[in-house]
């Protein structure tokens, strides 16, 4: 990134203003994604050498977690007691606990361990909404073909399918649980409020106010804390997958940080549902995701032989904040834009129409950037948010945003007053690990649900559907994984796929020092083996 | 800007940075370990909370870790996920009798009735909720103005954990919160589709013009 | 040496009950009548007797009744007689109750003629049932005597005197806490200023004053502040109750002289030490002070000497511990009780009390880290303070004293020491 404008000089620029018309250059609408949108550029990927994926393009931090070597080795496990159970469940976030409630109501004991607490995920971060057909005008087709056309035709249509079908029982199931939802009067038969979302054919977005997921995660997390038969296990990261001599999936090896020791889990199912990968910060960017997505599941699934897909697909949503730095990356909601704010570069123009998909508008801001035509405050560049001059427009209107306003205030701003700096943050992985509509993967024994998995979003997420996806896979993983617990016991629980693993490395050239899942993003400074000594 | 780094005491630990960091960046940028108490880094979890002390200061104040910038010679310490000191479980299925819900959630939360106006749950609540007439209004049976009144609650259980009564008073706030949809609401739009969903009125085409990839490939 | 012991409060002819024939037949009452005679010569009295507050703050007892009889205006008049007691390892006031309640009342009324309160609270702790029965009795006497009557007449104005129930609460010990209970809510502390004594129960100038002091007064009015002065060892005056507890042989209350020695206690009055083992250290005053450790053996029991040795002689409680006994366990056991105890209106005293707790009880049991022992400290520096009582810094100041003086037992238990 070049220096841009000075804040000083970008200041008076936007104070002055350029109220010209400006034309919006749209048919070079790929090249501008080919030249400036981090997915396209050559230097973001790689060909991966080794797993499942041998050969297909992956983004090259995650290629470098994807190819690493375990945390563990086998002598690591010894003395480590074991722990029995149906179904293991990895995640604590929304995808998760649907699927523990879902076992336990499949007669099948759980186990749910989380590197962090219960309910520290992305989903509690959810402003936008969840996607369900319910509306007179809409059907579960319609969503159908809405989610293929956001991204590009690429999902897979078994899974889209089922997710969209299920989209009304979800809702059903969320309300039965107690959470509400917003409705068209205080009558408690008042049909259900339904907002449209970008790229949409009919409104569809079921939200309770500007924190859908804040309500949907608090009601899930004290279903699961209460729920018997589910054991909730905190700041236990699991470090490697466990194996039976098939290399069936048997088990998770799991790092107990209280106690500082590694344990065993042995179950008939294990389901991953550790989200997404925003604090990898690919590509060297802010994040708009909670401080645990560092993309374990995946690095765990493939090293346990899974299939991935999309690993060069991620959403990156246009308007994080870039300033001040402690708060970077953290989100402006997309309804902003929707209400008519622009975005104006450091000279005072605009430079894209605000409501083109995100992709296109993430990689104008960074043109912008890149061409010094950003604003260089402090060191941290962006592009105005400009809400003072929708506020002007349409007095009164920045009242609807808590959410806005409440970040505004961090910022230590006015949104009515001064613009928000912006600049693209890393929200969401599109791909993931190749599930079956039950949520099955290829390895036997191994589940996936939420953001881990690939194939429901294809190259482009549309809005509030990872809240239905979370739901509807975790369902569906719960249910599968729970019919496994009559399978007899498996007799062998072992790390037998890393030393395969290993052999691959080594074979390939690839480095043995560079250890795999990350747990936790690199500046928090945690080690594995310094923790276990006692060294830290 | 002054760009002398700054020191703060984390802890029992000097932990000097930047300025302009938060002070979770402060800690994690002078190298130290610092994992757990980590959650959204978005104000909206509650994991981070921390109670500090500015250099000369009388006044200790409760905060989030994420959100505020380090100031030179702040002491700090962070409030760890404390065990919960009170449990009051409960399955929303169980709540069936509309007539019996007040006294059901007063049968599962006993110790609201010993409020003793503190206030002291008021003061901890980092999203300034009423929690205290929240309590006092779920006790006297106005469940649906109670659950109101908690709308905004990230469920950092400060509140739990100052609460002198062990009344839990934020879920307390989520029960009467959960009770009115799981019992009361039934939306008409939705009960229509899963009506016509039950009678498989609603057909799948997967080949229909519209999911063509074709024209797209 | 075990003369000295009993002398004026606990002496056997004291300890009557509730019984005003035979406390007034064993020389009460003439302390009374002495105050009766010459009302505004009493202060000056208490002033010459060097009389501090025996519920643990040691503050001057004439500068706090004077503070009281300035608020001339003031029709309504309040004396809260503190028998609250609820601190681990202090029980000399329920026994005071119990066994000689005449001669609290008999101090209070004194008081209400110093002082011109009219309103006299008997403010005990229910859990101690035959303090409040006795007090109950000895009340219900006093109203129907003479000299109760002859009270109100020279103060001019309506005289109650009436036991309270309190909470029970240690909280409801601290003196804004009672004045919230007296009031007829749960005991907050509130915030000073406005200070009892001119804005107390009710708005009404408050005087708070504990039971023990108000015994010392009865017996100051009648000998005169010079006997007083006298029954203490050196610069010392009076006597003092101490209630003796921990790893000794004796456990048990101790009137002795104002100044007498630590070692006499433990190992004169209270028999030495138990089952034979080292004398190790005392909690001074009860668990909210500095510990004080073998070489203060020889430290004289009374305020200043206590005090020049940076702990508190407090209630006259003496928490003796020997090298048996693990000092961070005990260390727990009172911030416990203190984080228990906070009332809650304060969140860093409520949070910042559990957070010492759960810190000190990770190196207890041996799950704990140099990285826990520094985050004492810097608790011990954040903490102080920040609640509007000073419960808190109660928990705070023993905290600090065990590591002060006890930094090498909190490291061998730590895992990477």
């Amino acid at each position: 990134m070049t220096n841009g404008v000075p804040y000083e000089t970008a200041w008076q620029n936007y104070q002055t203003g350029s109220s010209d018309p400006v034309q919006f250059d749209d048919s070079s609408k790929e090249s501008l994604l080919k030249q400036f949108h981090p997915d396209y550029q050559t230097n973001t990927t790689t060909t991966l050498q080794i797993g499942a994926n041998q050969g297909d393009v992956c983004q090259r931090q995650l290629a470098q977690v994807l190819q690493s070597n375990s945390l563990i080795d086998e002598v690591d496990l010894a003395g480590a007691s074991i722990v029995d159970t149906d179904v293991l469940i990895i995640g604590g976030g929304g995808a998760g606990c649907a699927a523990a409630l879902v076992a336990t109501e499949n007669d099948a004991r759980v186990i749910l361990t989380t590197k962090l607490r219960l309910g520290d995920c992305n989903t509690v971060m959810a402003e936008g909404g969840l996607q369900a057909s319910v509306g007179v005008d809409d059907t579960p087709q319609q969503h159908f073909e809405d989610t293929l056309r956001a991204g590009y035709f690429k999902a897979d249509r078994k899974l889209v399918s089922q997710m969209v079908m299920d989209g009304p029982d979800v809702v059903r199931w969320l309300i039965q649980l107690g959470m509400q939802f917003d409705q068209e009067s205080e009558d408690p038969f008042a049909s259900l409020s339904l907002k449209r979302a970008g790229g949409t054919s009919a409104p569809r977005i079921l939200s309770f106010r500007d924190y859908t997921g804040l309500e949907m995660m608090r009601v899930l997390r004290e279903a699961v804390t209460y729920r018997p038969g589910i054991e909730v296990w905190r700041s236990k990261p699991v470090v490697e997958l466990l194996s039976n001599e098939f290399g069936h999936c048997a088990g998770a090896a799991v790092y107990d940080m209280r106690h500082r020791k590694l344990m065993l889990v042995r179950a008939h199912a294990v389901i991953l549902a550790t989200g997404g990968i925003g604090r990898m910060h690919l590509n060297a960017f802010p994040t708009s995701n909670h401080f645990g997505a560092t993309g374990d599941g995946l690095v765990l699934a493939y090293r346990l032989g899974a299939k991935l897909r999309e690993l060069d697909s991620f959403q990156y949503h246009p308007t994080g904040v870039s300033y001040p730095r402690h708060l970077a990356g953290s989100l402006v909601s997309e309804a902003a834009r929707s209400a008519g704010a622009t975005l104006l570069n450091g000279l005072g123009e605009r430079f894209v129409d605000e409501l083109q998909p995100r992709d296109v508008v993430a990689a104008s801001i960074i043109r912008e950037c890149e061409e010094g035509r950003g604003i260089d405050w402090d060191g941290q560049v962006g592009v105005w948010l400009d809400t003072p001059r929708l506020e002007q427009q349409r007095p009164g209107i920045l009242q609807r945003f808590g959410s806005l306003r409440h970040l505004a205030h961090k910022c230590g701003h006015d949104p009515a007053e001064k613009p928000f700096l912006v600049y693209p943050t890393l929200h969401y992985q599109n791909g993931g690990v190749v599930i079956q509509r039950n949520g099955s993967t290829s390895v036997p024994g191994l589940f996936c649900a939420g953001e881990v998995t690939g194939g429901i979003h294809g190259r482009n997420r549309l809005m509030g559907n990872a809240l239905l996806e979370i739901m509807s896979f975790g369902w569906r993983a719960g249910v599968a994984a729970a019919g496994l617990r009559h399978n007899a016991p498996h007799r062998r629980l072992t790390i037998e796929h890393v030393h395969k693993w290993q052999r691959e490395l080594t074979l390939a050239g690839l480095p043995l020092d560079n250890h795999g899942p990350q747990l936790y993003p690199d500046y928090a400074n945690f080690n594995l083996r310094a923790h276990i000594a006692g060294e830290i | 800007m002054d760009h002398e780094p700054i020191t703060i005491d984390v802890e029992g630990r000097s932990v000097t940075a930047s300025p302009g960091r938060s002070i979770i960046e402060a800690v994690w940028e002078a190298g130290h370990v610092h994992v757990q108490g980590v959650g959204c880094l978005g104000g909206v979890c509650g994991s981070c909370r921390a109670i500090i002390r500015r250099a000369d200061s009388t006044e200790v104040k409760m905060v989030l870790a994420c959100e505020t910038l380090i100031e030179a010679g702040m002491q700090v310490t962070f409030v760890p996920f404390l065990e919960r000191l009170s449990d009051h479980p409960y399955q929303i299925d169980s709540f069936k009798d509309t007539w019996q819900l007040v006294s059901q959630v007063n049968q599962t939360f006993p110790e609201a009735a010993h409020c003793r106006h503190c206030g002291g749950c008021d003061s901890a609540c980092p999203k300034g909720i009423k929690v205290e007439r929240g309590v006092n209004l779920a006790v006297e049976g106005q469940l649906g103005a109670a659950g109101d009144i908690f709308e905004t609650c990230i469920m950092c259980n400060l509140c739990s954990h100052i609460c002198p009564e062990f009344i839990d008073p934020n879920h307390l706030g989520l029960l009467v919160r959960r009770v009115v949809p799981s019992l009361v609401v039934r939306p008409f739009n939705l009960m229509q589709r899963l009506n016509q969903l039950e009678r498989g009125e609603l057909y799948f085409d997967y080949e229909a013009p519209e999911a063509s990839t074709e024209e797209r490939d | 040496m075990t003369n000295q012991l009993n002398q004026v409060l606990l002496h056997e002819n004291n300890q009557v009950g509730s019984n005003l024939e035979a406390w007034l037949a064993n020389g009460g009452g003439e302390g009374l009548q002495n105050a009766l005679a010459a009302p505004e010569a009493i202060i000056k009295t208490i002033e010459d007797s060097n009389l501090r507050g025996m519920g643990g703050a040691g503050f001057p007892t004439y500068r706090k009744w004077q503070f009281v009889l300035a608020e001339k205006d003031a029709e309504v008049k309040y004396l809260i007689c503190n028998g609250n007691e609820d601190e681990p390892g202090t029980f000399k006031d329920r026994l005071l109750l119990e066994k000689t309640p005449n001669q609290i009342i008999e101090g209070a009324l004194i008081t209400a003629l110093a002082t011109g309160v009219n309103h006299l609270i008997l403010y005990i702790n229910p859990h101690e049932e035959k303090a409040v029965e006795a007090a109950r009795q000895a009340v219900a006497q006093w109203e129907a005597h003479p000299l109760f009557a002859s009270v109100a007449d020279s103060l001019g104005r309506p005289l109650t005197l009436r036991v309270f129930l309190s909470s029970g609460l240690y909280i409801g010990g601290e003196e804004t806490a009672a004045i919230s209970s007296v009031e007829g809510g749960f005991p907050f502390p509130k915030k000073k200023p406005p200070y009892p004594a001119q804005h107390g129960v009710h708005g009404q100038p408050t005087l708070i004053n504990n039971v023990e002091t108000l015994a010392h007064v009865t017996h100051i009015v009648k000998h005169g502040a010079e006997w007083y002065r006298n029954l203490g060892v050196g610069q010392a005056s009076g006597t003092k109750i101490y209630s003796l507890s921990g790893d000794v042989l004796h456990p048990g209350v101790y009137e002795l002289p104002m100044g007498t020695s630590l070692r006499d206690l433990v190992f004169e009055y209270g028999g030495g030490m138990l089952a034979g083992k080292e004398f190790k250290a005392v909690f001074t005053g009860g668990p909210s002070n500095t510990i004080l450790t073998s070489e203060d053996l020889d430290v004289a029991l009374d305020w200043d000497s206590v005090q020049e040795r940076r702990s508190r002689l407090g209630t006259g409680a003496m928490i003796v511990i020997s090298e048996g006994t693990g000092i961070v366990k005990r260390v727990t056991e009172y911030v416990d009780f203190f984080a228990d105890s906070s009332c809650g209106q304060c969140p860093p005293c409520k949070i910042g009390t559990r957070q010492i707790s759960k810190v000190l009880r990770k190196i207890d049991t041996g799950r704990g880290r140099r990285a826990e022992l520094d985050h004492l400290v810097n608790l011990g520096k954040l903490l102080p303070g920040s609640g509007r009582c000073a419960l808190v810094d109660g928990a705070v100041t023993v905290l600090n004293s065990s590591l002060d003086k006890f930094k090498s037992e909190y490291e061998a238990h730590l895992i990477d020491r």
